[in-house]
């Protein structure tokens, strides 16, 4: 989607802004919100490709305005809400409830859980997955869609449309554009493609600053006239 | 003992913020790290509550600060984490003390 | 705290007085059982590599000492980490050189090597270098402290797939007769992002 969310190339943001001395969490529900997702999707109940596309849903000041964390936590109510796991009301009941010093929820423990979480952050995201054999070689010249899709796509808007040559041939991939919409985990080939930046920023560019993106197969149309067989 | 960090300790914040540098803790001397192992140790196996040893190290700070004392952050802890002992009746400060002779004059020679 | 010092006939280097009664307590607190310094140990290993981007580092720092293992590393970095026991990524690390410096970012939210160098920095998911590393990477790198002349040049990786994006720095000059674990040491986060040069011993100490 042509979202808030997709700004390489845009301009007016200003410097980058470090902090001397970071702590992790800037406070404690940060740190409860990333181990609500991470349980989230422990489960199962949301796919990364769904949690992504639900934070750039977020209306762009809303966006803008967030945090990091706070755009986590608007992703984790509006998912849980569209899975229909609560409701919005149900939650706001909670909250006038433990604003009065009542909590009904009890504690439990669930190892089972726990070690599906903590396998998470130790094994490889199963995101190479067996898939077509891939269209593109090593050294091919490509074109990049100047598709504007509606839903979810790891394409940028900076690189659309541009030319591109493929300097490595990754595997076959989950495919985020019909996985996001719940459209199961179709694969197809993810290629790493070099841009050249005169091409995609025009004559402002940096001399010698070509930017690589990996893209999938289905983002690509080949860019040289057709070869004989090699 | 649990080898996953709390987060309560990892996350101090303000003047009683561990000590990084581009997110990594920093540690300039050995004995630093010592310290913070056995402070974070002895927590861990619930000699004391985090939160108290935390208060004593809030409380030494503020004393340094206010007497415009150029002690190191972990100087400052090591002063909190033995007052936090004496507090506790865990450790004397004379068998300290003396303790510290020994190792000085080389009658002890153990390293960690 | 003590005032008194008794020099003892050990030609030594000198240890700091904190040194002293740190060692001191430990061995009190291990005399009374409060602490084991096995357990001392294990606390400040798990801090250290938990908050720390250590793990990177190790595979950095393997790299430098170990011709083969770097060629590994370039042609397939998941399998080569697994070698030093880190997993959950799949994972390509991209060399700096003399002609070259890369430079990671993830433009559409902040996908981030997370197993090798921890959760990522509030500045690298921020929308300024979103925005601008893609865009004039050379200004960024200036604000950074790098200063790389025109020649140099840079490769922006924008992390848009599974695949995460790890930046083997060069090792600096003079550092030849380090041991691995302390070459490690002078590897940065930043470095491993690209936002940074790992600086010789003598600089980086302060």
């Amino acid at each position: 989607m042509n979202g808030i969310h997709d700004m390489g190339g845009m301009h007016g943001f200003g410097r980058v802004e470090r902090e001397e001395n970071e702590p992790i969490f800037h406070a404690r529900w940060e740190g409860r919100v990333l181990g609500i997702s991470r349980a989230c999707s422990a489960q199962g109940i949301f796919n990364i490709d769904e949690s992504r596309h639900a934070i750039e849903r977020m209306a762009p000041v809303d966006y803008l305005s967030a945090s990091y964390y706070e755009r986590w936590l608007d992703r984790n109510v509006r998912l849980l809400v569209e899975k229909g796991v609560i409701t919005r009301e149900e939650l706001e009941r909670r909250m006038a409830q433990l604003a009065d010093g009542k909590d009904p929820a009890t504690p439990h423990s669930d190892p089972k859980l726990l070690d599906r979480m903590l396998r998470v952050t130790r094994e490889r995201t199963p995101y190479r997955q067996p898939g077509p054999a891939p269209r593109f070689a090593l050294g091919d010249r490509v074109l990049t869609r100047h598709d504007a899709p509606i839903g979810h796509t790891r394409l940028p808007r900076y690189a659309r449309g541009k030319p591109g040559v493929i300097v490595r041939v990754h595997g076959t991939f989950i495919f985020p554009d019909t996985h996001a919409h719940g459209q199961g985990e179709q694969s197809h080939a993810l290629y790493s493609v070099r841009f050249d930046a005169a091409l995609l920023w025009g004559e402002s560019a940096e001399p010698r600053a070509p930017v690589h993106i990996d893209l999938w197969e289905r983002y690509l149309l080949p860019n040289a006239p057709a070869r004989s067989t090699r | 003992m649990d080898a996953v960090p709390n987060r309560e300790i990892a996350d101090m914040k303000g003047a009683a913020a561990l000590p990084r540098k581009n997110g990594e803790l920093v540690f300039d001397e050995a004995w630093q790290g010592r310290i913070f192992g056995m402070t974070v140790a002895m927590s861990h196996d619930a000699c004391f509550a985090w939160r108290d040893f935390q208060s004593h190290l809030i409380d030494e700070i503020g004393h340094a600060e206010r007497g415009g004392e150029s002690t190191s952050y972990y100087e400052r802890w090591l002063h909190a984490f033995e007052q936090l002992l004496a507090d506790k009746g865990l450790l004397d400060a004379g068998a300290l003390d003396e303790r510290t002779r020994e190792f000085e004059s080389g009658r002890r020679d153990d390293v960690f | 705290m003590s005032g008194t010092h008794e020099h003892g006939h050990h030609h030594r280097e000198p240890e700091s007085v904190l040194s002293l009664r740190v060692r001191a307590l430990e061995s009190l607190l291990v005399e009374k059982k409060l602490v084991s310094s096995e357990a001392v140990d294990r606390v400040v290993a798990a801090y250290e590599q938990d908050i720390g981007p250590h793990n990177g580092a190790k595979v950095v720092a393997r790299a430098w000492i170990d011709p083969a293992y770097r060629a590994r590393l370039l042609a397939d970095g998941t399998a080569a980490i697994e070698e030093l026991g880190f997993g959950g990524v799949d994972l390509q690390v991209v060399e700096n050189t003399p002609g070259v410096h890369n430079l990671v970012v993830c433009t559409l939210c902040s996908c981030y090597p997370h197993a090798l160098i921890g959760l990522p920095p509030v500045w690298y998911k921020s929308f300024e270098y979103r925005s601008r590393a893609v865009r004039e990477p050379r200004v960024v790198l200036r604000e950074f402290g790098v200063d790389l002349p025109e020649t140099t040049e840079i490769r922006i990786w924008d992390s848009s797939a599974e695949l995460r994006y790890l930046v083997l720095p060069e090792r600096p000059a003079g550092t030849e007769r380090l041991a691995e674990a302390e070459l490690a040491k002078l590897v940065t986060r930043d470095a491993m992002i690209g936002v940074a040069v790992v600086k010789p011993p003598a600089a980086a100490a302060r």
